[in-house]
């Protein structure tokens, strides 16, 4: 079989730099087609071998066209942000370099897994990155294969429009985020920052789908009970939970007209979304209780901390006359996430219809028993603050009730979903 | 991070040939059903149909648990204390709650049989088995539409489908099925959706002892009043809903005793006693 060569030849001569002669070249070629590699691969296997560079069929894009799961990428940006950090692989310390780069049609976060000596303001041709997807939104890779060069070409930054998120959604780690929502409670405190005395406003705001803690660090001249448009905020995880922040690069606008507030007290949300989130202020959630773990029941407080301790001894104030107290810690769970729930001695008490004094009268079996019976395998709507650290979400409830679930209901709106379906 | 407790059918978890194994110790492993259920933990409620102790020595106890869809093998030994003791003591047939781990068992390449290894059994009442089958019905629903738009994708892209609004899990676990499995027969689960929703016990067994509960009380109500000539249709009726009956009920259980033949109507609109 002879087939002819001469086009692809004339390829790689194209590829491959310095005193290379056609001969050697196609036998080369001939050797791994022999072998029985297809034309194309042998093709880059002499152009590697010559020292060439790799023919990588390279996909042109705009950053604003760049999808998740992009290979072979190829565009010219401008390094908005970059940032040296460490981090372990496979047990080696590695530098790597976070960033922002962006062209005309959009800004997209990078990681450079070498040092290809970026920096903020260069303009830079990028060839053979990769992209994956973080937040929602695709994340470049600069990998070892990929190729930087500066190039003097002038990038016009696109103005990043800001991303419009209902309260629900937000996680910590966003940026330029517009939201539209209430002003649940508002309080506004001192604080010194590097030695200048700063107003920063706190509290609660709202919209249909949630609640979240926020920050502002500007006064915008907002009220509690208004209703606002903020374009331009970001959100950071603040004490396991999301925080919603903003300053002097956000603009907040007064709307005139009322929105409809979530009332969680009827609504729940999946529990996944309560996971991505890490946490969030005033949560309902249903699923089944799945588990109740030790420490439910009769437990023993110290008077002086409030701390639970065991066998008379608090771990700070030492030995003391404990104050029994009562509480479950459970995982309810709904099939798409699941988080840890503490019930205290009020919603133990709705929730068993049991007092403690009646708790106190039976031995830690009994106890065990009766709340297992009761809740394992059942449905509970709960509700209250969700608090994220490295064991998951916990949910500190402050309203729980049992839920009868609606069968037959739920059975008809199925059937007829699956009707429509067919 | 916990893992969610998924509620898949037997139908659906038993047909899985496919398992990503978690690397490392932190890593969990998965097993990935044809329909795209990436499961590591599962919560299933069903009949426990036998209890069988498999150990040649000490304890190992199998149990098979049905439901609308096929059957799981459940398997507690000596580290599932309470899981065994629970089913060394379990009667058969009842209804009960697992919650448990997926296991996997693989005498060959390319034959894979699924399990459960329980962390928690218990025994619950038809109601909590039925709200069951409708849980893991909407569940799986929601992954046959997920199933059914990734199919529709060249290729199916998992951000895709999160963008549509899928958890990532679900979004992962078709992702992965469709790469493992090819095409998917979406009829199989529409089919076994609709036989789980057709399975349901609570109404039926509360209606009828209800209905056994009222014709007591309606015969009470019929000697009560019947006298010579018999007791009026609606005189009953009155008497029944005011001890807090419905009127459907009084009138259902009424013509239940009249098949039975406790009472007869030996003039139109009236009722006695035989």
């Amino acid at each position: 079989m002879s087939e002819d060569l001469g086009a692809v030849v004339d390829e790689i001569m194209k590829s491959v730099e310095g005193d290379v002669s056609r001969e050697d070249v196609e036998s080369n070629l001939r050797k791994f087609i022999d072998y029985g590699v297809p034309v194309e691969q042998a093709k880059q296997a002499v152009i590697k071998k010559y020292g060439g560079k790799q023919a990588v069929q390279v996909v042109q894009k705009k950053l604003g066209e760049v999808e998740p799961d992009d290979r072979r990428l190829s565009f010219i940006g401008k390094i908005v942000a970059i940032d040296e950090r460490e981090v372990e692989v496979r047990g080696e310390k590695k530098k790597i370099f976070r960033g922002l780069i962006g062209d005309e049609t959009a800004v997209l976060p990078f990681t450079a897994w070498k040092d290809f000596g970026l920096e903020q303001g260069e303009v830079v041709r990028v060839k053979n990155a990769s992209a994956g997807e973080w937040g929602g939104q695709p994340r470049l890779n600069f990998s070892e294969w990929t190729e930087v060069e500066k190039t003097d070409e002038q990038v016009d930054l696109i103005k990043r429009k800001p991303q419009h998120y209902d309260i629900i959604d937000l996680k910590p780690g966003l940026s330029n985020i517009e939201v539209k929502a209430k002003l649940l409670t508002m309080e506004e405190r001192e604080v010194s920052v590097e030695g200048t005395i700063k107003k920063v406003y706190t509290g609660i705001m709202g919209d249909m789908t949630g609640k979240i803690r926020y920050t502002s660090w500007t006064d915008f001249g907002i009220r509690e009970g208004d209703v606002v448009e903020i374009k331009g905020a970001y959100t950071k995880s603040w004490r396991g939970a999301p925080q919603l922040i903003f300053d002097e690069n956000a603009t907040v606008e007064k709307i005139d007209e009322d929105i409809a507030i979530s009332e969680m007290s009827k609504k729940s949300i999946p529990i996944y979304k309560l996971v991505e989130a890490g946490g969030g202020v005033d949560v309902a959630v249903e699923g089944v209780v799945i588990e109740i773990q030790s420490g439910s029941g009769i437990i023993y407080r110290c008077p002086k901390c409030n701390r639970a301790i065991s066998e008379g001894v608090c771990p700070v104030d030492g030995e003391v006359e404990g104050i029994p107290d009562l509480r479950i810690k459970a995982v309810v769970d709904d099939g798409t996430g699941a988080v840890n729930a503490v019930f205290n001695r009020e919603t133990t008490e709705k929730l068993t219809e049991k007092t403690l004094e009646e708790f106190r009268g039976m031995n830690d079996g009994e106890v065990e028993e009766e709340l297992k019976n009761l809740l394992i395998a059942h449905p509970i709507h709960v509700e209250g603050n969700a608090l994220s650290d490295e064991y998951g979400v916990t949910l500190i409830v402050q309203d729980a009730e049992m839920v009868t679930p609606a069968v037959e209901q739920e059975r008809e709106e199925l059937l007829s979903k699956m009707e429509v379906m067919e | 991070m916990r893992e969610p407790a998924l509620r898949v059918f037997a139908g659906e978890y038993n047909e899985s040939t496919h398992v990503l194994k978690g690397e490392g110790e932190k890593t969990p492993s998965y097993v990935i059903t044809p329909l795209g259920a990436k499961v590591n933990r599962l919560f299933i409620v069903g009949v426990l149909t036998d209890v069988e102790n498999v150990a040649q020595e000490g304890e190992m106890w199998r149990a098979h648990l049905s439901d609308p869809t096929g059957i799981y093998s459940i398997y507690a030994g000596q580290y599932q204390p309470e899981p065994a003791a629970f089913l060394s003591r379990a009667e058969t047939p009842s209804y009960v709650a697992v919650v448990g781990k997926a296991r996997v068992y693989e005498p060959e390449e390319g034959t894979l049989f699924v399990s459960i290894r329980p962390e928690m059994m218990k025994e619950v009442d038809a109601m909590l088995r039925d709200y069951w089958i409708v849980e893991a019905c909407k569940h799986t629903y929601t992954r046959m539409k997920a199933m059914k738009e990734a199919m529709e994708m060249d290729p199916p892209s998992v951000y895709k489908l999160k963008e549509l609004g899928y958890p990532s899990l679900i979004a992962e676990g078709v992702v992965e099925a469709l790469s493992a499995y090819g095409d998917v027969d979406i009829e199989h689960y529409q089919f076994l959706i609709k036989e789980a929703l057709a399975h349901f016990e609570t109404g039926k067994i509360e209606y009828m002892k209800e209905l056994g509960e009222a014709e007591e009380k309606v015969l009470e109500i019929v000697k009560k009043c019947e006298g010579e000539d018999g007791a009026l249709w609606d005189e009953i009726v009155d008497s029944g809903e005011k001890e807090g009956m419905e009127r459907n009920l009084v009138e259902e259980a009424l013509a239940s005793l009249m098949d039975k033949g406790l009472v007869y109507e030996p003039i139109l609109g009236k009722l006695k006693t035989t």
